[in-house]
């Protein structure tokens, strides 16, 4: 329990300062804090209650676009990685091109999307993925070349395949690192997601910051951004516990 | 003991980071002596709207004025107004729809002059969309730009045509509403402007039907307005009356000639393409507010100002129904005697 008392403490203590910020006029001034602009926390809160049918809808609609991005980067992730692990052709190939994929802005590609996929969730996974697959692929690949030499020499000499040398030694190495690029990875999936829905949407969390924006909601969409956090904050627990219990001998 | 000191000078380099970042965001003091420094803040990148602007720039208008006006582009088109409210610029570009959920969520910010004095918000669909009247948007699919207000503008233009807004597909598609129309997933678009996206389509030979929302049952109302913080109106307006002088001037010398202002708005802006713009100052010159014998530059009409607060209001968009005279002021136009 005592590990959990110094974030908690801390997210607390912040969330103090902020509220003692915004609601002291002078501290206001001090910071150039606008209500408009920053709302207290107090305010949030009360949006969160009261809003809190509207939010959830919108969260599970941006929930199965994470998760299911998420997924499809998970499967496509691993997959590069093996499969450049194994080819040196295939890794000279693609590499580059891996690292290109990053750095091509949400604003350049949305409109493709949205041309190819039209309105539905398809563009969203599409935007997840292709920022999700990244760490994924780069920490597995990293992971599955950090193999101790002499385990695979030793395996060699047992007369071991290559699918039993990539399954006994270099996959249980690999994991703990697949698990860090997934836990990246799930943390800027609900970024992906609310940039999917700013190139096309009818709802979801992305969809809600972007009315309320224009709107000068404030509030709310405050509201929206602690939801978003909370997502993914519980995603990388989730993980994070998964990798507990997976890699047990760590 | 001993082992608190790198916590705390760990807390102290975390405070110390922080504090930096909001100094960074300090705006620079005002340095005194001429021509006054004067930030006004566009409603979105320059374009065409903005030609009376940069005509007046060029020509040295804001200089005469006394004013060194700097021009700058928001992050998004509902940030002027939170701008001018903050005191971080002098005056920015915005909506009157805008204004008034503003002035709703008790932002001090009031219209000091209109730089386009009717809608140019318009409904938009192609020939290849097979829509010929607005019935025909029965089942299709409208991208919108993901603004509440234009939401309900929709429904009023449905509405007309005995629609639910269930019975069409709306999609906020943010800024994509081109690619959204063009690439034909979208058959009409709602929120793109008549003498912008209008004549992009036009110039694509694209076949469009314009038609702003004025014609389509929402009261007129003023596209864009100047905006100030409404305390700065109590105190120190002469630098905004001064503007809107050069304003004024500006606007008449773009309308005099049409090309130099095509020049003075490209040379400022090189991103913008020189035919696209050419067309589209030609047909936004005679949207722009401008003076004539029995109104002033920049008038505002309060009657119709009044008509579109009780649409707002009717529409759940705003609860209280300010009159005119709280969400604007008339006082600082070109030709009004100072009261």
């Amino acid at each position: 329990m005592r590990r959990y008392l110094l974030p908690v403490a801390v997210l607390a203590s912040l969330v103090a300062a902020w509220q003692l910020a915004a609601s002291t006029g002078l501290l206001a001034n001090v910071l150039n804090l606008e209500d408009f602009l920053v709302p207290a926390p107090s305010e949030i809160a009360k949006t969160l209650w009261e809003d809190r049918s509207l939010l959830a809808d919108n969260a599970w609609v941006t929930l199965k676009e994470v998760l299911l991005g998420f997924g499809c980067a998970l499967v496509a992730g691993l997959a590069f990685a093996v499969g450049l692990h194994l080819s040196e052709t295939l890794r000279r190939a693609f590499y580059p091109l891996i690292v290109a994929s990053q750095t091509i802005p949400i604003i350049a590609v949305a409109p493709i999307l949205v041309v190819w996929f039209g309105f539905g969730i398809g563009p969203k996974l599409a935007i997840i993925a292709l920022i999700c697959f990244f760490p994924i692929t780069v920490n597995t690949l990293d992971g599955l070349r950090s193999v101790d030499p002499d385990a695979v020499k030793m395996m060699r000499t047992l007369d071991a395949s290559r699918w039993a040398i990539l399954r006994r030694v270099e996959s249980p190495t690999a994991l703990p690192f697949a698990f860090s690029g997934a836990k990246i990875a799930v943390a800027v999936a609900v970024i992906g997601a609310v940039f999917g829905e700013w190139a096309g949407s009818s709802s979801g969390l992305g969809y809600l910051m972007q009315l309320d924006n224009a709107a000068l909601n404030t509030p709310r969409l405050w509201a929206s951004v602690t939801v978003l956090s909370a997502m993914a904050i519980l995603l990388f627990a989730l993980l994070a516990l998964l990798e507990k219990k997976v890699v047990s001998w760590r | 003991m001993k082992r608190r000191i790198p916590l705390l000078l760990a807390a102290a380099a975390i405070t110390a980071g922080a504090l930096v970042l909001v100094a960074c965001g300090e705006k620079p003091e005002n340095v005194n002596g001429q021509p006054q420094p004067f930030s006004l803040t566009l409603d979105f990148y320059p374009n065409p709207d903005h030609v009376g602007i940069y005509e007046a720039q060029k020509l040295g208008y804001f200089r005469d004025a006394g004013l060194d006006v700097s021009i700058n582009s928001p992050t998004d088109p509902s940030a002027p107004i939170k701008e001018v409210a903050a005191g971080r610029a002098d005056l920015a570009i915005s909506y009157e729809p805008e204004l008034l959920l503003a002035r709703e969520q008790s932002l001090d910010v009031k219209a000091v002059g209109a730089l386009v004095d009717r809608p140019l918000t318009s409904l938009i669909w192609l020939r290849k969309s097979d829509i010929k009247r607005l019935g025909d948007l029965r089942g299709k699919t409208i991208a919108t730009a993901g603004i509440p207000y234009q939401d309900a503008f929709l429904e009023t233009i449905l509405a007309r045509a005995n629609l639910k807004p269930s019975d069409v597909k709306a999609v906020n598609v943010g800024l994509n509403l081109l690619p959204a129309i063009l690439g034909g997933r979208a058959q009409a678009m709602l929120g793109g402007f008549s003498n912008v996206e209008g004549i992009d389509l036009k110039l694509r030979h694209k076949d469009p039907t314009v038609t702003p929302v004025d014609q389509l049952g929402i009261p007129t109302y003023d596209e864009l307005v100047f905006v100030a913080q409404g305390s700065r109106l109590k105190d120190d307006s002469e630098p905004i009356r001064l503007f809107l002088a050069a304003m004024a001037r500006g606007t008449a010398a773009a309308e005099k000639d049409p090309k130099g202002a095509t020049q003075a708005l490209l040379e400022q802006n090189h991103s913008l393409d020189p035919k696209l713009t050419a067309a589209e100052v030609k047909a936004t010159l005679p949207v722009l507010s401008q003076a004539s014998p029995k109104r002033p530059y920049g008038y505002m009409d309060q009657a119709e100002w009044q008509q579109f607060i009780g649409w707002m209001r009717d529409h759940g968009l705003i609860s209280s129904l300010p009159t005119p005279t709280q969400v604007l002021t008339e006082e600082l136009l070109p030709g009004r005697i100072p009261g």
